[in-house]
């Protein structure tokens, strides 16, 4: 009866076998297209549950804004849009696996136009393969590692499809924004600068980047620490840096992850008047440090938001929407959405009013052009990044934010 | 010298949270064999207790005086009764029906009431950190050049008092009594006309009413709270209360101390990122030579 | 489309459990194993496929932790490492990191054989810890492992991991990018593994695991080695997750640390719980309905409540339906969705409250 038992078994691994060769050797991937209908879907792929929710929903809220607002103006041809929004966390932690899935669950859904997100750059090397072979558009907000675009780690990316690019995003990269960071550091006449970092993707390359740049224009760099993970108190390292007199803190990471806990328990350790400096992570510090905020710098990938108008329409139709101040990434998210939803009405009316192709939105959110959002101006480099982005300095008074400068940044 | 002491002090302020979020681990594992997995959101829970009643005195900033006096007590009591009755009604719906279940049963539901709780305070104060008013005033005084801040002083203070009165309620009292009993052994215990569930009930008001004081003291310590927080200081607290023999009150109270001192040092000479991998690794190296923990007494197996 | 699939091979598993004939169980079991092989013929959809080999992964390590904590009844709070220490065999042998080049399939034995090692490691100074004493150890050593792998950005790639891992192929046919060759795999990775715990737990070697768990001092002296004995079972549980990492990696090509925190040893554990420790078709199910909870219905749980009208969002109580529905399949089913029949006759007839501590 057992040997009844294994040798069905064994049939089932030889079966599984000739399986697994047809497999390789067939044919088309998923995508079957489903009758045309007049719903077309943009997707989103956040962490949004769990110790990432933090950041992940507050993104998620901005690309839905646009959305919203889109589908209440009204698309060419009367199609209605729809958001499509996916938790990339499992088990409370953002997992590039369970982000796979869900953009290959998007690729198998014909009426998914584009995908906005994903927030971490490790989920995104584990989506990005995805989205290349099924030429689906996708645009990150927050995504700033290099080699998601950049040299031969993002060529091994795109190779089921080297001659295609269908990733895209409205960030800039952390070589351009550490660098600049590095450039801001030395304006403000600091020398000798500790750098730490939440050790996460965002934080660590952001860190390193401006560790190196800091030193190439003739800074110094007293140290550079990794943060532990849940963890409330930082005090043990910054005693350990108060003992370097250093002129300033450079942070890379975000609010959520340390920053803002850091920079409370640097005035614990007699550092509450040593500036504290870092990317567009902690743009939201006030909401944990308040008016402790002030001495801290941040940096964003974008013109001067006071002066821009769409940013304070954005600003205000946020806070109305959502009753709370918007995250670090929401206007990014917003601005990602806002491509993928500009390229799908152009490539509707392209097509007189009929249902567009994959293809035919991917072209458009590649041909974008000086499309107006929160965050300036958006078209894009041949690489999927930003074309001739602005780098913003702002500083904290009283716990709000206020432009100090920017500066242009011509791309590669 | 004089870093070594600043990391020392900070050590043990870090420590006593742990050790009094340890204390509540190792009573409920000491009585019913448990790990609560819940148990260090509870601790979470505390803080957003202790934030919402000072919200509702209208203390936002620094106090003095009486105001102080008044205010802080009424938070800390306030957040401990408020976890205390948290604790018990956790027992009451998702543990005691499964007092005699597959032991790995009682487990999954901690698990489960942990990621409730979690929800639950992430929908009340939303997903990121929320700031906590800094109610104390904070002077320093230096001590052998070391700078000990108020809040140092509060914070380890606050943590020897309760453990103090912890340990006289249990050995002094009727009912600390039946706790140990029940710990020892629930049917002989019961057959001595003990009411168990009674004092199992106690038990987690008591564990859960110490996580409610951790998660006030931390909040006034750091001076922030989040909705996750629970789930590292928990496994932390959980490794120190192993650490210091796992049912035994004072061990737990050690380990707290230790893993709070390790944390630090380990952040000061190695980094950070290898603060915790320094935590288990001394965990790991402590049971391999006291399999039992650092206090714990190595029970004669039943045959 | 995916829910069928889900569903069908719980609602096999369970029924087949339940008749009484021999034959009517064989003929569901082939009914399934034909249908799941069969299924790529009629549904083309790769998603489907690749939803399900990750299922298949989860139920192949379900499968190796059962012989941890099912059969030897050793708790093991961090399963993960094992996990992590297979994936990064294949992402640092088989990727550009170090331009070495090896093959999916000879990994397969490397990344099992590595984890059974590292298992020995980890087990033989700490085996001798009673109960729960171990459980903390190895919640340590899950703890301790993807830090590590996150530290050593030199050679893991730091938090970013390592990425565009190499595609396996099969008979000079590459995978590429699709799931489906991924699915195939899982499917005789899985027929494998139950043969293997089957054939294990009806052994010698499964007898004294069994010994051990019931009264470990009896067992020794019994006469049974029970180091030894425990050791195996860590080593050969360790395995089974060996090998799931490898297809773990090469599907997602990519292996980075945040994919093996704490949070997946507890996944697993609750997989075994709910579904019926020690019991292999209850493991399976477990496996099944944690997997449909958390990667199809949680993520899309907004849109299956559109799809019947009711227009709720669910994004941000994830957590707490997860949660709810840990405590209320235990509160219901204590002993799991489908304990082993011995199982529910000791419960049925336990009269006199068990030591819950064993």
């Amino acid at each position: 009866m057992r040997s009844m038992k294994s040798v069905s078994r064994n049939l089932l691994a030889v079966a599984a076998a000739a399986g697994l060769l047809a497999a390789c050797s067939g044919g088309s991937s998923g995508a079957s297209r489903v009758a045309a209908s007049r719903i077309v879907k943009i997707g989103i792929d956040l962490p949004l549950s769990g110790a990432d929710a933090s950041v992940g929903i507050s993104t998620e809220q901005g690309a839905l804004l646009a959305i919203e607002q889109a589908q209440k103006k009204g698309l060419p041809g009367g199609f209605t849009l729809r958001a499509d929004p996916l938790d990339d966390s499992l088990q409370g932690v953002h997992s590039p696996q369970q982000g796979a899935s869900n953009v290959r669950s998007f690729v198998s859904d014909a009426a998914v136009l584009a995908v906005v997100g994903p927030y971490n750059s490790n989920v995104a090397a584990a989506e990005i393969p995805i989205t290349n072979a099924a030429g689906l558009a996708q645009i990150g907000p927050s995504v700033v590692s290099d080699g998601l675009t950049l040299g031969k780690a993002a060529a091994n990316l795109r190779r089921a499809n080297p001659a295609r690019n269908a990733f895209f995003r409205v960030c800039t990269t952390d070589s351009l924004q550490g660098a600049a960071l590095a450039r801001f550091a030395r304006k403000l006449g600091f020398g000798r600068i500790y750098v730490i970092d939440d050790n996460e993707t965002y934080g660590l390359d952001l860190a390193n980047r401006f560790d190196h740049d800091f030193r190439r224009l003739g800074g110094t760099v007293l140290g550079h620490d990794h943060l532990a993970q849940d963890t409330q108190d930082f005090k043990s390292l910054l005693i350990k840096i108060a003992a370097t007199k250093p002129d300033a803190i450079f942070f890379g990471g975000v609010t959520s992850t340390g920053g803002g806990l850091i920079r409370k328990q640097m005035f614990d350790v007699g550092l509450g008047r040593v500036p504290f400096i870092g990317g567009d992570g902690i743009a939201d510090l006030a909401t944990v440090a308040g008016k402790l905020a002030d001495g801290a710098y941040f940096t964003l990938a974008a013109p001067n938001a006071e002066r821009l108008p769409a940013a304070r329409a954005f600003l205000k139709a946020y806070t109305a929407r959502y009753h709370e101040p918007i995250g670090p990434y929401s206007a990014n998210a917003y601005a990602a959405a806002q491509v993928a939803i500009a390229a799908i009405e152009r490539a509707i009316a392209a097509e007189g009013g009929a249902v567009p192709t994959r293809a035919q939105v991917l072209a458009q959110v590649a041909a974008t052009h000086n499309l107006q959002t929160p965050i300036g101006p958006v078209s894009f480099d041949a690489a999927g990044d930003i074309q001739n982005p602005v780098i913003s300095l702002y500083g904290f008074k009283n716990g709000t934010p206020y432009f100090i400068s920017q500066s242009n940044l011509t791309t590669k | 010298m004089h870093e070594f002491l600043a990391q020392l002090i900070n050590g043990i302020s870090l420590g006593s949270i742990y050790a009094l979020i340890a204390l509540g681990y190792t009573m409920v594992y000491g009585i019913i064999g448990l790990i609560n997995f819940a148990h260090g959101d509870v601790y979470t829970l505390g803080s957003f207790f202790s934030l919402a009643i000072l919200g509702l005195l209208g203390a936002t900033g620094e106090l003095h005086g009486p105001a102080l006096v008044i205010d802080a007590g009424l938070a800390l009591f306030g957040a401990a009764l408020l976890c205390g009755i948290a604790g018990v009604l956790i027992e009451r719906l998702a543990y005691r029906r499964l007092r005699n279940a597959p032991r790995l049963a009682p487990l999954i539901t901690a698990i489960g009431v942990s990621f409730i709780l979690e929800n639950a305070m992430q929908v009340w104060k939303g997903p990121s950190p929320v700031p906590f008013p800094a109610i104390l005033p904070n002077p320093a005084v230096t001590v052998a050049g070391v700078a000990i801040s108020l809040q140092q002083f509060v914070v380890v203070g606050l943590a020897i008092a309760t453990m103090l009165a912890l340990q006289l309620f249990v050995h002094g009292t009727r009912v600390g009594r039946a706790m140990r009993a029940t710990a020892q052994d629930r049917d002989a215990a019961q057959l001595m006309g003990i009411d168990i569930n009674k004092t199992i009930a106690i038990t987690f008001l008591i564990g859960s009413a110490l996580a409610g004081v951790a998660g006030f003291v931390s909040g006034v310590y750091y001076q922030s709270t989040w909705f996750f927080n629970g789930f590292g200081a928990g496994l932390k607290a959980f490794t120190a209360a192993v650490l210091g023999g796992i049912g035994n009150l004072a061990g737990a109270m050690l380990g707290g101390f230790l893993i709070g001192i390790v944390e630090s040092f380990a952040t000061w000479l190695l980094g950070g990122q290898w603060s915790n991998v320094a935590v288990f690794a001394i965990l790991i190296l402590a049971l391999v030579f006291r399999p039992s923990g650092l206090l714990g007494e190595t029970l004669p197996e039943k045959v | 489309m995916i829910y069928i699939y889900f569903l069908a091979a719980i609602a096999v598993v369970v029924v087949a459990e339940r008749v009484p004939s021999v034959g009517a169980k064989r003929a569901l079991y082939a009914a399934l194993g034909a249908a799941l092989l069969l299924a790529p013929l009629v549904d083309r959809n790769d998603s489907d496929y690749n939803v399900l080999a990750d299922a298949g992964v989860f139920v192949l390590l379900a499968l190796g932790l059962n012989i941890v904590v099912g059969f030897a009844g050793l708790l093991d709070l961090g399963y993960a490492a094992f996990f992590a220490i297979g994936a990064y065999t294949y992402g640092m042998l088989a990727s550009p990191q170090f331009g070495i080049h090896l093959p999916f399939w000879v990994l397969l034995f490397v990344a099992a054989a590595l984890a059974a090692l590292f298992g020995i490691i980890l087990g033989a100074p700490t085996l001798r810890l009673h109960g729960d004493y171990l459980a903390i150890v190895t919640l340590g050593f899950g703890e301790i492992v993807p830090q590590i792998f996150q530290n050593l950005t030199a050679y893991t790639g730091g938090p970013n991991g390592i990425s565009a891992l190499d595609f396996p192929s099969f008979f000079g046919h590459s995978f590429g990018q699709r799931a489906l060759p991924y699915y195939y795999v899982t499917l005789a990775l899985i027929a494998l593994g139950l043969a293997l715990a089957r054939n294990l737990r009806e052994s010698r070697l499964g007898r004294a695991w069994m010994a051990i768990r019931e009264d470990e001092l009896a067992a020794r002296h019994m006469g049974i080695n029970t180091t030894l004995v425990k050791l195996s079972a860590f080593a050969l549980g360790a395995s089974f997750s060996g090998l799931g990492g490898v297809v773990f990696a090469a599907k997602l090509s990519l292996v980075s640390p945040d994919l093996f925190q704490f949070q997946v040893s507890v996944l697993i554990v609750s997989m075994l719980v709910l579904g019926g420790m020690g019991n292999i078709p209850g493991v399976v199910v477990g496996s099944l309905v944690l997997t449909l909870v958390n990667s199809v219905v949680l993520p899309q749980a907004n849109a299956l409540a559109s799809a019947v009208g009711l227009h709720v969002d669910f994004s941000s109580y994830h957590f707490f339906i997860y949660g709810a529905i840990l405590v209320g399949i235990m509160l219901f089913k204590p002993e799991g969705l489908l304990p082993s029949v011995q199982r529910r006759e000791e419960l049925r007839h336990a009269t006199a409250p068990q030591d819950v501590r064993a």
